[in-house]
């Protein structure tokens, strides 16, 4: 908690004869993070090079290409393939050279049939658009082919013709761009070309047909209909054979990876002739028993040993550590940045804070329901996408506070519940004909959000001054850092001080009244003093810095947005309420009529589309305002990031089992 | 400025007018400074972002960092609202 999760770095080393089973181990503990060697010609490196693939490692490789072909040919997909009871890897090895190559006989004859049957009914399908034009050609196509001293053109033309040679002429001008067909001597073939292009004319290939155009068109949609209906068979069977093969193929595809990853692995390693080197992290608390695991694989014969870890040269892979609770918030985190090793892991805060921020912005009884049913809804379609569970885990938790806070601002739809608001009101009173009360408590509500924003403030500063204290060596500069780290605190309580000294706000200790000392209030003393320490713990440390002192207001300010935004989106709820109920079905109600009907059913739609636009924009306000406030005002105050994911050597198996 | 004939009435009603007049200003004003500055921050975010996913979230950053701007004409158009 508070800590990503501690890591040992692991040097393993032993003879390459124990290349396979230490592999094979290390893949099915699946928490070896590898450090991949780069060879080097440093000293100390002498003879280390990157180790080979081991032997079976193309024949494998090939196996999985046949694999994934196949899958892709039927399109199967890991992700849509219900679970189903775990095949052992032994016997699927043995089913991969005989069971696999039968199913890819059968698919691929399935295949080429299909692809077969497709040529040919595009082929009709050309026919049929060569044969279109013709259909008003009354007479036997085998008529305008077939000479050995006469030619033939057809084609489209704007208006009928007369050619200057002696011929033949054919002309429909009721089809499409108008059908025009001469037969003449071929010694004419130059001067009839001359005179139709000067007349717009675009000339059609002649069908090879023998009959009719509109009878041949007939014959040729049936065939193609046909092979259409032949190829929805083929796709049948082979969808048959998807279901039926689905979750073999799924498992192969699985167990040849593992295989694959496993053969490949030494790429990774340092090796010499005889011996290798494999270098990684390990999460503290499963090196143990790894180690112990690797001892037993080899009899022994493998040499594990715990090296000190170097912050300054190695970048040690980051694990969350978290309570159930906080792990969909590290979603939120991967987007911003992972942590480093030795920084406060702010995840718990964020899973705590940022429901609470989407709360306190979209404090609706109703929206919160839709928020929270869609984030269960959508769960189906997202069922192996881990960060799309977390961000729906998210959406839960966030709607679930966001019910909430209705329940505390009485609010539903942007109606009143029947109960009072506690503490805060937030209800609009758009369209009142009489007055029902003040309006919003806005002034309330902003100034709880700034309270909110300088306690946030005051704890990430606080956090700096822990990371300081763990991270940086005893000395002058961590004095200094500290020191600074305080003297923002002291500026932001300085100024609080002396605006309290000044006007009594709600909500706000009133120091207006305090003791006078040489006609000073004692308080506007203490916050000048505060501010004057402040500014010169900061100034030690970088004086740059101080440019940055009016960030102390704004940031303090930008946490207003949480009753501003909230407030904005009570009002649109309010707006569409007054739209469609006061404006639209009341009167038609009151005045009943034809058109009531009419506008009774425009003022449901308004209702509802002005509520789901106002729900989408609920989402994306609170999402987006509660997260910045995170990113933006919280964590600029401690937060590095930067860390690198902790990738493990191995898969969760999902399909198969050793 | 004195308007003769001007009774209590009017003038609050106008006062009220008027408050709202600079609601309204201040919200539309600071919303159209936000726009401008994440026209060109939405644009490139949207460009690294597609060339490389993992800038998703620092791009978000920059994109609402203007947003701040909006937030102030909204707080101060609830100031005028409702003081």
């Amino acid at each position: 908690m508070f800590k990503v999760q501690r890591m040992s770095k692991l040097l393993i080393a032993a003879s390459k004869d124990q290349l396979d089973p230490i592999v094979r181990e290390l893949y099915r503990h699946n928490v070896f993070h590898i450090e991949d060697f780069v060879e080097q010609n440093a000293e100390g490196f002498d003879g280390l090079k990157i180790g080979k693939p081991m032997e079976n490692a193309p024949e494998t490789s090939t196996e999985l290409l046949r694999v994934r072909s196949l899958s892709n040919t039927m399109g199967i997909k890991a992700d849509s393939v219900e679970k189903e009871a775990l095949q052992s890897a032994g016997s699927l090895h043995k089913s991969i050279g005989e069971e696999l190559p039968a199913i890819e006989k059968e698919v691929a004859a399935l295949v080429s049939k299909r692809n077969e049957l497709e040529s040919k009914a595009r082929e009709c399908e050309q026919k049929i658009q060569e044969l279109s034009p013709f259909t008003s050609f009354p007479y036997d196509l085998s008529l305008l082919s077939g000479y050995d001293d006469f030619s033939v053109v057809a084609g489209h033309i704007p208006h009928d013709v007369k050619l200057p040679v002696d011929c033949e002429e054919f002309f429909a001008e009721n089809s499409e761009g108008n059908l025009y067909i001469a037969v003449f001597k071929k010694s004419g073939q130059k001067e009839v070309e001359d005179f139709l292009s000067g007349n717009g004319f675009q000339s059609l290939p002649i069908p090879k047909e023998c009959g009719d155009a509109l009878g041949r068109i007939n014959s040729y949609t049936h065939e193609k209909n046909s092979l259409e209906k032949e190829t929805g068979e083929i796709n049948e069977q082979i969808a048959a054979l998807k279901s039926k093969h689905a979750s073999y193929l799924v498992a192969c595809d699985e167990l040849l990876t593992a295989d694959v990853e496993r053969a490949e692995a030494p790429l990774r390693f340092a090796t010499t002739e005889q011996t290798f080197v494999a270098e990684g992290w390990v999460p503290t608390d499963k090196a143990k028993s790894l180690v112990k695991d690797l001892e037993s694989v080899t009899g022994g014969k493998v040499f594990v040993t715990e090296e000190e870890i170097d912050y300054d040269k190695d970048s040690v892979p980051i694990e969350y550590d978290n309570p159930d609770f906080s792990k969909p918030s590290e979603v939120l985190m991967d987007i911003y940045s992972r942590p480093q090793y030795n920084e406060f892991d702010p995840t718990l805060l964020v899973a705590i804070v940022f429901p609470i921020f989407f709360g306190f912005i979209l404090g609706d009884i109703a929206y919160g329901l839709i928020l929270l049913i869609v984030s269960v809804w959508l769960r189906k379609y997202l069922k192996d996408s881990i960060a799309g569970n977390q961000l729906l885990d998210v959406l839960r938790n966030a709607s679930i506070m966001s019910i909430i806070f209705g329940v505390i601002f009485s609010e539903f739809l942007g109606f009143a519940c029947p109960w009072e608001p506690f503490f805060i009101s937030r209800h609009f009173h758009i369209g009142a004909t009489e007055a029902t009360g003040g309006g919003p408590d806005a002034i309330i509500l902003l100034i709880i959000s700034a309270w909110i924003g300088i306690l946030h403030i005051t704890l990430g500063r606080s956090i700096h001054i822990r990371n300081t204290c763990i991270q940086m060596h005893p000395g002058k500069h961590r004095s200094k850092v500290i020191f600074a780290q305080l003297g923002w605190i002291m500026v932001m309580w300085g100024i609080l001080f002396l605006i309290w000294t000044i006007a009594a706000i709600p909500l706000m200790p009133d120091l207006t009244a305090g003791p006078m000392v040489t006609g000073f209030n004692v308080f506007a003393f203490i916050g000048a003093l505060l501010i004057v320490a402040g500014i010169i713990g900061i100034g030690l440390d970088s004086a740059l810095e101080l440019m940055e002192l009016t960030t102390i207001i704004s940031h303090v300010l930008s946490y207003t947005r949480l009753a501003a935004v909230g407030l904005s989106s009570v009002a649109i709820a309010a707006v569409v309420n007054f739209i469609s109920i006061g404006m639209m079905i009341e009167p038609a109600f009151a005045d009943f009529g034809l058109m009531s009907f009419v506008m009774i059913i425009a003022g449901i739609f308004v209702f509802l589309i002005g509520h789901i636009l106002n729900t989408a924009l609920g989402l994306l306000s609170g999402g987006l305002h509660s997260i910045r406030l995170h990113y933006v005002e919280f964590f600029t105050k401690f937060y590095q990031g930067g860390g690198k994911k902790y990738e493990p050597f191995g898969i969760i198996r999902k399909f198969t089992e050793e | 400025m004195v308007v003769e004939g001007m009774t209590v009435e009017v003038a609050q009603a106008s006062a009220v007018g008027f408050k709202a007049i600079g609601a309204g200003l201040a919200v539309g004003l600071a919303g159209m400074g936000t726009g401008l500055a994440q026209l060109g921050i939405g644009g490139a975010a949207v460009g690294a972002t597609a060339e490389n996913k993992e800038m998703f979230g620092l791009a978000l950053l920059f994109t609402v960092i203007p947003e701040t701007v909006v937030i102030f004409g909204l707080v101060v158009a609830l100031l005028l609202l409702f003081t």
